[in-house]
């Protein structure tokens, strides 16, 4: 049967309907994903992921969740494939893993299901999904030893079977497993979703069809971009910054020189060797950077799947913060991936000023609270709650930056108080936009959030906020913006490098980081800024 | 005439439905004691829209009506109506200056939202524009808990402080939204009062009242887009009610809401957030209703106005439904069907980009001056200035000879753009033409490919003033092979506004859990929400048998964040009921994500009760199949200018009151009549179906 249909079907409009009916696959196993899941960072933080591989692991689209969580995808299926025989794949067999070194992870909160789709018994794709599990907190990150359990891709049900002992092994090693055992639940039913969607749309088309299709999209992926690099001028634009946050004391140096070369773009990272902090990050992670802001400079409406990286060359030393090897910590590394992307667009900007922002609050602030429930039904039992925040966008060349939104490499909505306050031990007393924290500029750049916890038990907190020491550059001759903070309540114990406890009735302020201006702020609204 | 007691029937048979659009007013007149249908259709005035639907109602009744000379909306027993008002404010931020009072701390969630970015690669795409701007957002020292005990109580003294402020700032309208006000709502109703001392007939809206539902911001959203549209839609029904009394009419007008139902005008005045897709949704349900007699099940809707074209997916003869969507950019809690809208109509204007690309739209000419053709002082070309070039649209006159128009004004339009273009007038003319068709398709794709729907699987229905006329190249556009284009297509809409019941949702938000000790919780939670429809059911004077009562309950697992929707068996709410709900659940679930868990705690959160009062419809008459010969309907011919061959071919036109069921006959061919006119190129065949629907298959 296969093969032979494939020419006369595929014209542009079968390739554009499977296209559209792949994205909306992914878009629907995310919904049941968030819909069915239980703990706050997934069902309304929506911090989670799907996409659809195909059977080498190249993506064949990723929903239009969060950048990062490509890094995990990237790497995950050919590491699956290089433990397991494809032989041995059974319909009904679902691989768990996170592992940063063995497991195609970024860091080890981002627990992958994978399950491999079957038509007429043969392997044709995978459907796969990604959920930050908020657990392994309170710890430690010299190495990746002390962030959580590292998984490397095994089998969770086999054959449609649940692997018991091994989700016992997972369950035991995490804090808070009636939450865990319910996000994975959910996990499951994205799969299924993505399973049966899959194989109705080969049933519709064909898998040969379908299949021809995906590779028709990656080739479509590829000429798109390669089209918008060739757009851009030949040339090699260096850039550098420096990376600072309540770990350590000094900045940490990074730059990146990005080359044009005719419908080729190549970035070459200089960094310095990894640190006993979470802010390494893996090969793949530094991937999924790069190819999220590059995507969104050159052309945003490129699809999102692996025929987008095929022009672009990546080189960053291994062992050093950006292309880190076993054993660092990665736990933050989120941090780094949005100063990264900031990087890129500083050498771009010098190419192109007019298609760039100028950099955005470039962290992704983070307050994480524990502790054991002391009233209620569940009194005794140990509860987490991790939020990101958001902060300012960079100003544009037409517009202000936007305010108090999550840029670059995770878009994670924030939780409605009114859901917060109902699981957690905490009240929120304010969430507002920080006046003054935009970069000054003819526009000017969008400014940070402040967001007030009150704790009503005691709780162990971590705040990781960067741009403390530094800020994030204008363009233009636009202004800087406002630095990341923290303040406690006076009565508090004083935190050490954002870790801390607050008792029944202390609070914290958490301040976010604003975005830098563009334009010079007197100057005459009329003059274009591109320098022509 | 009509003294509100229940029971009565005013003594007319006739049955109105008036649209009233950006450019035209359209008006469905049907007889019940005939079973004629009749249409109307005038000029919209968008200065004062009630002028022209007074005057469309007044004309149309003289017109069909027996002995409506002297007073005619004596004969009507019913009217509804539909209007682009509440959703024309949201897109051209026209609506009311409001002022917001909220929680302390929480001024800026308005702007921040849920503080996703509008686009996830797009780094210079924005969010929709604040409705209230900062300075018009007050904190007020207040605190509730989720519990509904109040932390700090709201400091009355600062309501009134604000209130002046707002006052001052000159403020035609105000939200409140607090935190938890869906739990206990004492603190937004005491703002309520006070706010109605220090500014008495300020329109407001308090959260609590519109989306009595958890998650801040959404609700602020819904009660601020509310307050943001009041005052538009008051002004808006308090003109045309006394217009209406002034013709007479005997009966309570009614306006439809976003989910195809209709409300009382002065329910629908409190609740124009309700409204915001009350113009197309009609279209929907006359297109449902339409496509079922037809026998087509599977179909995408497609109207097209002077300004817009709205486009909605029907499979399996059911249009989906949702509760919460973003409308324009804004979130909003209510009831809506699934419908899509893109800037591109009629009165779409043709210019030139920066990068010197013809672009159509989105900026419309609308009724006044309109397009060029009009002779009304416009010099910009439109979709209809090129339609009346390439002779499409009749070059002399149109409205069924009630309009003239100028055909060299247009051709002088077009031929300088041709000029800025280095092109020949014709080719421009037919660019228009494709361009404004590949924006129509992308709304398209936005409903079927984007959600996994193949276009080619559905019919294309016709319908709006300029639907026909676009249809067969949309059609080709998307490889669909099936066009209906029903008897009266340029009021579709209006049609509509006579197939569909009365309705109206009610809701609240009650977290209990489902088990037998809370019973009598339920009980009571589901019997104050059915209280409300009940009440509803009284104010709409609708007889006992003719009402129709859905209760369900949104539930989940304790832990979850988003529900199912579970219906409620008939009967007293009992523990029999609630094993019958927990099974429901559990069947929904196991169903929708391939698990269950039985051993999970399960919460009952929104009760709702949908309410349906039904009325008497208009029966589409049916027709037996006749001589296949069309030439009687033949009325001449003209020469039409058409891409296939890059010039004129003569080409026969057809009057469409002249088609009988059962006629065929091929493309070329244009076919006229008062409220639209239907393009059939060559190659396409038409054949007319029962009830009078025009049917064209396109070659795959």
């Amino acid at each position: 049967m296969t093969g032979q249909t494939t020419t006369h079907a595929l014209d542009p409009i079968t390739v554009e309907v499977i296209g559209a009916a792949l994205s909306s696959i992914v878009e629907e196993t995310g919904e049941a994903l968030v819909r069915a899941s239980y703990s706050t960072n997934i069902k309304e933080r929506r911090d989670c992921s799907t996409a659809l591989f195909d059977r080498q692991g190249r993506t064949l689209c990723q929903a239009e969740h969060i950048p990062i969580h490509l890094g995990s995808f990237l790497d995950f299926i050919p590491m699956l494939l290089a433990d397991h025989d494809e032989k041995d794949l059974r319909p009904g067999d679902v691989f768990v893993g996170n592992d940063a070194y063995r497991g195609g992870g970024t860091h080890l909160p981002d627990i992958v299901l994978a399950e491999p789709i079957f038509v007429d018994d043969q392997l044709v794709a995978w459907t796969v999904n990604l959920a930050h599990h908020s657990d392994f907190v309170d710890r430690a990150h010299a190495h990746i030893y002390q962030e959580g359990l590292r998984i490397p891709p095994v089998r969770l049900y086999k054959a449609g079977e649940l692997q018991k002992d091994i989700q016992e092994l997972i369950l035991l090693n995490c804090q808070v497993p009636r939450e865990r055992l319910s996000d994975l639940r959910a996990q499951m039913a994205a799969n299924r979703v993505g399973v049966q969607r899959f194989q109705e749309l080969c049933a519709r088309h064909g898998a040969d069809v379908v299949l021809a299709s995906g590779e028709a999209l990656l080739d479509y992926a590829e000429r798109k971009m390669r089209a918008g690099i060739a757009a851009l001028p030949d040339g090699s634009w260096r850039f550098e910054d420096v990376f600072d946050n309540l770990d350590f004391d000094d900045p940490i140096p990074f730059a990146v020189t990005v080359t044009v070369a005719g419908d080729e773009l190549s970035l070459a990272f200089e960094a310095p060797d990894q640190i006993r902090a979470p802010i390494n990050m893996t090969r793949t992670a530094l991937l999924a950077t790069v190819y999220y802001i590059v995507k969104s400079v050159i052309d945003p409406t490129v699809l999102p799947n692996a025929g987008l990286a095929r022009p672009i060359s990546v080189d960053a030393p291994h062992g050093s913060i950006l292309n880190c090897k076993h054993p660092a910590a990665v736990n933050g590394r989120v941090q780094t991936c949005q100063r990264v992307a900031d990087l890129i667009l500083g050498a771009l900007a010098q190419a192109v000023p007019e298609r760039v922002s100028a950099c955005t609050n470039s962290t992704c602030s983070v307050a994480v609270f524990s502790g054991t429930r002391q009233s209620g039904p569940d009194a005794g039992t140990y509860w987490v709650y991790l939020e990101t925040i958001g902060g300012g966008g960079g100003a544009r060349p037409h517009a202000d930056g936007l305010d108090g939104i999550h840029v670059h490499a995770t878009n994670t909505s924030n939780l409605p108080v009114e859901a917060l306050e109902g699981e957690y031990p905490l009240i929120l007393e304010r969430y507002e936009l920080v006046d003054g924290s935009g970069g000054a500029g003819k526009h000017r750049g969008g400014m940070g959030l402040r967001r007030v916890y009150r704790a009503t038990e005691d709780c162990m907190v971590h705040v990781d906020v960067s741009r403390n020491k530094s800020r994030s550059w204008g363009l233009q001759g636009g202004g800087e913006g406002g630095h990341g903070s923290y303040v406690t309540s006076p009565d508090c114990d004083p935190f050490e490098r954002g870790y801390g406890t607050l008792r029944a009735g202390e609070w914290l302020e958490v301040i976010t980081p604003g975005g830098g201006g563009y334009g010079t702020p007197q100057e005459d609204s009329e003059t274009p800024i591109a320098a022509e | 005439m009509m003294d509100g007691s229940q029971g009565i029937t005013p003594a007319g048979t006739w049955r109105v439905g008036v649209d009233s659009g950006g450019t035209f007013t359209d008006v469905c007149l049907f007889d019940e004691a005939s079973g004629r249908i009749e249409v109307w259709k005038v000029s919209s005035t968008p200065d004062d829209p009630s002028r022209g639907i007074a005057q469309g109602v007044e004309e149309g009744m003289k017109e069909h009506a027996d002995g409506a000379e002297s007073d005619p909306a004596a004969a009507i027993a019913y009217l509804g109506h539909g209007t682009t008002v509440a959703t024309n404010a949201l897109i051209t931020h026209r609506g009311a200056k409001v002022g917001l009072l909220t929680t302390e701390g929480f001024r800026d969630l308005l702007e921040i939202g849920r503080q996703k970015r509008p686009d996830l690669y797009d780094l210079f795409a924005d969010k929709p524009q604040t409705l209230v701007p900062r300075e018009l957002r007050f904190e007020l020292p207040e605190r509730m808990l989720r519990t509904g005990e109040i932390d700090t109580p709201l400091d009355e003294e600062a309501v009134r402080k604000a209130a002046r402020a707002l006052k001052e700032a000159g403020v035609e309208a105000v939200a409140i939204c607090f935190l938890y006000a869906f739990v206990n709502p004492v603190h937004e109703q005491a703002a309520r009062r006070i706010v109605e001392e220090e500014m008495p007939g300020v329109f407001l809206c308090a959260s609590h009242e519109i989306a009595p539902e958890f998650r801040e911001f959404e609700r602020l959203s819904t009660a601020t887009v509310n307050s943001y549209l009041g005052p538009i839609m008051h002004r808006y029904i308090s003109r045309l009610t006394p217009r209406l009394q002034d013709l007479g009419l005997p009966v309570a007008p009614h306006l439809t809401q976003s989910n195809g139902g209709v409300v009382r005008f002065e329910a629908a005045a409190q609740t124009p957030v309700r409204a915001v897709l009350s113009g197309p949704s009609t279209g929907v349900v006359a297109a449902q209703a339409i496509g079922a007699r037809a026998g087509f099940e599977d179909i995408i809707t497609f109207d097209v106005g002077g300004t817009s074209s709205d486009v909605a997916l029907m499979a399996g003869g059911e249009t989906a439904q949702t509760n919460e969507s973003v409308v324009h950019g804004y979130p909003i809690k209510a009831p809506m069907l699934d419908i899509h809208t893109v800037g591109a109509g009629g009165g779409s204007i043709a210019s030139i980009d920066s990068g010197g690309l013809l672009k159509v739209g989105p900026e419309s000419a609308g009724a006044d001056p309109g397009p060029v053709c009009y002779g009304r002082g416009a010099t910009d070309p439109t979709v209809t200035d090129a339609n009346i070039v390439l002779q499409i649209l009749n070059p002399v006159e149109i409205l069924g000879g009630r309009m003239k128009v100028r055909r060299d004004l247009a051709v002088e339009a077009i031929a300088k753009l041709g000029e800025r273009l280095g092109m020949e007038t014709m080719d421009v003319a037919q660019g228009i033409i494709s361009v404004v068709t590949a924006n129509m398709a992308k709304a398209i794709r936005v409903i079927s490919v984007q959600r996994g729907h193949d276009p080619r699987n559905y019919a294309l229905m016709a319908f709006g003033g300029a639907g026909p006329l676009h249809a067969v190249r949309l059609a080709q556009e998307l490889g669909m092979t099936t066009v209906i284009v029903p008897r009266s297509p340029g009021i579709l809409c209006a049609m509509g506004l006579l197939l569909t019941d009365l309705r109206a949702d009610f809701s609240a938000t009650k977290l209990t859990a489902l088990e037998p000790g809370n019973v009598g919780t339920i009980a009571e939670t589901v019997a104050s929400v059915e209280a409300e429809a009940t009440g509803w059911f009284d104010a709409e004077e609708i007889a006992d048998d003719k009402r129709r009562l859905t209760r369900r309950i949104d539930m989940r697992y304790d832990g979850q964040n988003y529900e199912l929707s579970i219906p409620l068996p008939e009967g007293p709410v009992t523990e029999a009921m609630l094993a019958t709900l927990k099974q429901g659940f559990t069947e929904a679930h196991e169903r929708l994500y391939g698990f269950a868990v039985p051993e999970e705690r399960i919460l009952c959160v929104t009760f709702r009760a949908e309410a349906m009062g039904l009325v008497q419809k208009a029966e589409l008459p049916e027709r037996e199949l006749g001589d296949p010969d069309p030439s009687a309907a033949v009325i001449g011919s003209r020469e039409v200018w058409y891409p296939e061959t890059g010039g004129f071919t003569e080409t026969a036109l057809y009057a469409r009151e002249k088609l009988a069921p059962g006629m065929a006959f091929a493309g070329p061919a244009i076919v006229e009549q008062m409220d639209t006119t239907t393009l059939i190129p060559p190659g396409v065949r038409a054949t007319v179906d029962k009830i009078d629907n025009l049917i064209l298959e396109l070659s795959a």
